[in-house]
């Protein structure tokens, strides 16, 4: 195991069972986007849907592509690339919306396709070292496999940026 | 934990809340007729003694421990009935029912406000005691029997037989013609002291009087005396005594009185002597009150009975409470349903289905589509309440200002059972008060003189009625008083600096218009009810905020009449559709006055390139919405768009889009929380809807676009 990145006293990971508040272990959502590889917890994690269509709102900054009529409720919808910066890509089949509820806000983002659902240890979460202005990531974990996932910031996500 | 806690505390307010608006309804239904009924005494024990247990148990101490005094003041008057009391002594009760009301009101609004409640309500409790101790005292006279158990329950353990002793400890005072003998309060401390402080105070009134025990200031030993025996003031004349029994109300400290008149005892001294094998009851009952205020008392209860049981029974009502969230969410499954089903019956797998399949497979989608047009309907209905809430407290409020103005006006009610949506009710509570204020306190003649002089009635009416059309619901508050002097008002408005085109130009509805504008004010000096300036332009604001509008007309001398025009509910309209781009605006039905097409030549534009068009000899201002809202569209030549001439209050003008799709029935809803830090209210978009087919229409708000595309250039 990698060193803990908190102050929190060592917990052996094994002995705490899934869904354990004092776990640090956390089931999470990874998805692609914009050649990230990211993931939320899925605690937030309400759906996933493709194929929607999505009402444009004018005078909208890019990154809120407009809102959805998920089942009579009306979700708002942000791009998470265009939220990150990075540029626009055409919606294919693999783009979905995964509808969020961060704290009782529903919204849904768009990325490019999602992977799946795996187990991180909040422990080997590491602060990105780099100065950012747009702080929409706030952590990132390296896997077995050396691939490198980032942590989504929920709270940035759910505060709009004019 | 805390979460129960918050539903428990929502219940409790919810309850006393309504319990407090049934008790405001009777107390002012009841107070017309000047007297309560039995069943209204039952309904406000009973109103008071909930109040008090759930009060405790929430552990609001002042809400407990007034509505406790108040029940001991009604369970007296149950059980002694209320036709004992007299009518002085009803019409205090029902001031301080008011007060008590307006108390526990206060209390329960700072509950609301998460402030903590009053600690200290001993003055307001011991003025209710006070209040008890007055009736009690007055209303043994008549009901012998009776007061002694009710005393007991008063929570006060009465005076150890107090009146059986009387003759014999009668202070020795041949010049007296009566006595008032006064109890005080068990266990107040210093009684001598205390009586003496009374007797004083009956002094400063400037009455003639002794007292006994003759030396009680000073000497502390005929405390004893006093907590036993209570005390004597002797009078020389009736009136003297009847004058100081008045002054006792108003005292502190008191338990009870009782005025003792020398001649009646002396009379039935002998007439004890006469019947001496009958004088166990009734003698007693002659001593203890002076037969000067008796004989009313008899007489009055006859009048006062019969009106008691006819009005305001009350009537059990079939009713529950629901959190509206949930109708909400109610209203958006519905409005699923409706759509789901669409989808399913136009589904293009159907026409594979053979034809008798088809047939009936129609069939039953017929009859599915009418439940759920019924069930659309009943949905839609439960949001909608009745007005007679907001009325019922216009009633209260013209009563406090008839008292406190001293102007005699009546308020007649007509149309109280109109309904409306929740929401709207809720938001025009607080203009029709305002405007029920103005009427009262500047419509009505300051002078009954100056009524009489107008051949008019000297009771000045305000009437408050609402009614319904298809889509609005109209209210209007009329008075019958002096009305309003254009001249008078535009001289007052260039006081003030508010005009903006010469005087003479201003037409008379233009006149009278200027009320309504921010900063104008008619009364010269501030009163409590009215006149801060903030008046009728907020009413306005206020009624603007839920898509009504204002009217106000007004005769010199025959009285002004406000009239509000507020949409049925807020949460379904008529819309148009139309299209700019790939989008589907829907703009309200209410504000459209036309469509029509134009060719670019009849497009005018001034020196900046901004675009009017001439309708009907005047010109408006054109709104292209895809300029405004940037959205990409190929229509860009007005021979090829349309356009809408739209008006919202007193502006007009007209929107550029590309094509008009059709009419249709929409539910509104609000844009998600989300979006709120981007201000779209503030740029005409006032919410969004479910289209038939599951797409998204954008609401237009035709006023506050005119504000965004026209006002702020």
């Amino acid at each position: 195991m990698a060193e803990p990145m908190n102050n929190e006293t060592n917990i052996d990971v094994l002995e705490m069972p899934d869904g354990d508040e004092s776990s640090t272990v956390e089931r999470c959502l990874t998805f692609e986007s914009g050649d990230l590889i990211l993931y939320i917890s899925t605690k937030h994690v309400i759906e996933i849907i493709n194929n929607y269509p999505i009402t444009s709102l004018p005078l909208m900054p890019p990154y809120i592509k407009g809102i959805i009529n998920l089942r009579g409720q009306i979700l708002p919808v942000v791009d998470i690339r265009l939220r990150m910066g990075k540029e626009a890509a055409e919606y294919t089949d693999n783009t979905c919306v995964i509808v969020l509820d961060i704290d009782s806000v529903s919204l849904g983002i768009v990325v490019d396709s999602v992977r799946q659902v795996i187990d991180i240890d909040l422990q080997n979460v590491k602060p990105i070292p780099l100065k950012r202005q747009q702080k929409l990531l706030d952590g990132m974990v390296t896997m077995e496999d050396g691939s490198v996932f980032m942590s989504v910031d929920c709270q940035a996500l759910a505060s709009p940026q004019l | 934990m805390d979460n129960g806690m918050e539903s428990m505390l929502d219940t409790y307010l919810f309850e006393t809340n309504s319990l407090l608006d049934r008790l405001d309804e009777m107390l002012v239904a009841d107070e017309k007729l000047g007297d309560l009924s039995v069943d209204d005494v039952n309904e406000i024990f009973r109103i008071m003694h909930t109040i008090k247990g759930s009060s405790a148990m929430m552990e609001f101490g002042s809400l407990a421990s007034i509505s406790h005094h108040i029940e001991d003041l009604f369970f007296y008057i149950r059980e002694n009935g209320i036709d004992t009391m007299d009518p002085a002594h009803k019409k205090e009760l029902f001031n301080l029912m008011f007060r008590s009301e307006d108390y526990l009101r206060g209390q329960v609004e700072k509950v609301e406000n998460g402030e903590p409640v009053d600690t200290d309500m001993d003055s307001f409790a011991a003025e209710i005691n006070g209040y008890l101790k007055k009736i009690s005292g007055a209303g043994e006279g008549p009901a012998a029997a009776p007061p002694a158990p009710a005393k007991e329950d008063t929570g006060k353990p009465a005076e150890p037989a107090a009146p059986s002793a009387l003759p014999s400890s009668l202070p020795d005072d041949e010049k007296a013609v009566s006595f008032l003998h006064v109890f005080l309060e068990e266990g107040v401390g210093m009684e001598n002291l205390r009586a003496f402080m009374i007797v004083n105070a009956l002094k400063e009134c400037g009455l003639e009087l002794r007292y006994y025990p003759e030396n009680m200031e000073m000497n502390s030993e005929t405390c004893s005396t006093i907590i036993e025996d209570g005390f004597y003031i002797a009078f020389e004349d009736m009136g003297s005594a009847n004058k100081a029994s008045d002054v006792l109300q108003t005292q502190n400290h008191i338990h009870s009185y009782e005025l003792v008149d020398v001649a009646a005892l002396k009379a039935q001294a002998q007439a004890e002597a006469q019947a001496a094998e009958e004088a166990s009851a009734a003698p007693k009952q002659a001593q203890e009150t002076a037969p000067a205020s008796s004989p009313e008392k008899p007489a009055q209860k006859p009048a006062a009975a019969p009106p008691k049981q006819a009005p305001n029974a009350p009537v059990k009502q079939n009713l529950i409470s629901v959190n509206l969230m949930k109708l909400n969410s109610l209203m958006d499954i519905v409005g699923e349903i409706v759509i789901t089903e669409s989808m399913v019956t136009s589904s293009p797998e159907l026409n594979q289905l053979h034809r008798d399949a088809y047939d009936n497979f129609m069939k039953s989608a017929r009859q599915l589509r009418k439940l759920t047009d019924d069930l659309q309907d009943i949905a839609m209905s439960l949001r909608m309440v009745p007005i007679s809430g907001v009325f019922q407290k216009m009633t209260r409020i013209v009563r406090d200002m008839k008292q406190k103005l001293g102007k005699d006006v009546r308020l007649t009610l007509v149309g109280e059972d109109t309904e409306v949506d929740k929401t709207i009710v809720d938001s025009i509570q607080d203009p029709i008060m305002h405007m029920v204020r103005n009427a009262v306190d500047h419509g009505i003649e300051e002078n009954v003189q100056d009524r009489l002089d107008a051949g008019k009635d000297p009771q000045g009416e305000v009437i408050l009625s609402a009614s319904h059309t298809s889509s609005e619901v109209i209210i209007s508050i009329t008075d019958d008083g002096a009305g309003m002097d254009p001249d008078k008002l535009l001289a007052k408005a260039r006081d003030k600096g508010i005009l903006t085109k010469p005087e003479s130009e201003y037409t008379k509805k233009e006149a009278l218009g200027l009320v309504m504008l921010p900063g104008f004010s008619t009364n010269q000096a501030v009163t409590e009810f009215s006149g801060r300036g903030v008046g009728m332009d907020v009413v306005k604001k206020n009624v603007e905020a839920v898509g009504g509008v204002v009217a106000l007309t007004s005769e010199l001398g025959q009285g002004t009449t406000f009239t509000m025009k507020i949409p049925l509910t807020l949460a379904i309209m008529d819309g148009m559709k139309v299209t700019v781009g790939d989008s589907i605006f829907t703009i309200p039905i209410a504000n459209i006055r036309q469509s029509f097409k134009v060719t670019a030549d009849e497009i005018i534009r001034d020196e900046n390139g901004n675009e009017m068009v001439e309708r009907m000899d005047s010109f408006y201002p054109v709104i292209r919405l895809h300029q405004f809202y940037n959205i990409e569209t190929q229509i860009t030549d007005p021979a090829d768009g349309i356009l809408m001439w739209v008006e919202a209050s007193d502006r007009s003008f007209c929107l550029f889009v590309d094509e008009l799709i059709g009419e249709q029935q929409v539910v509104v809803k609000p844009l998600p929380a989300f979006l709120n830090c981007f201000e779209l209210k503030n740029y005409g978009i006032t919410g969004c809807t479910i289209l038939g087919d599951g797409n998204i229409s954008i609401i237009l708000d035709i006023l506050s676009l005119h504000a965004a595309a026209l006002e702020n250039v």
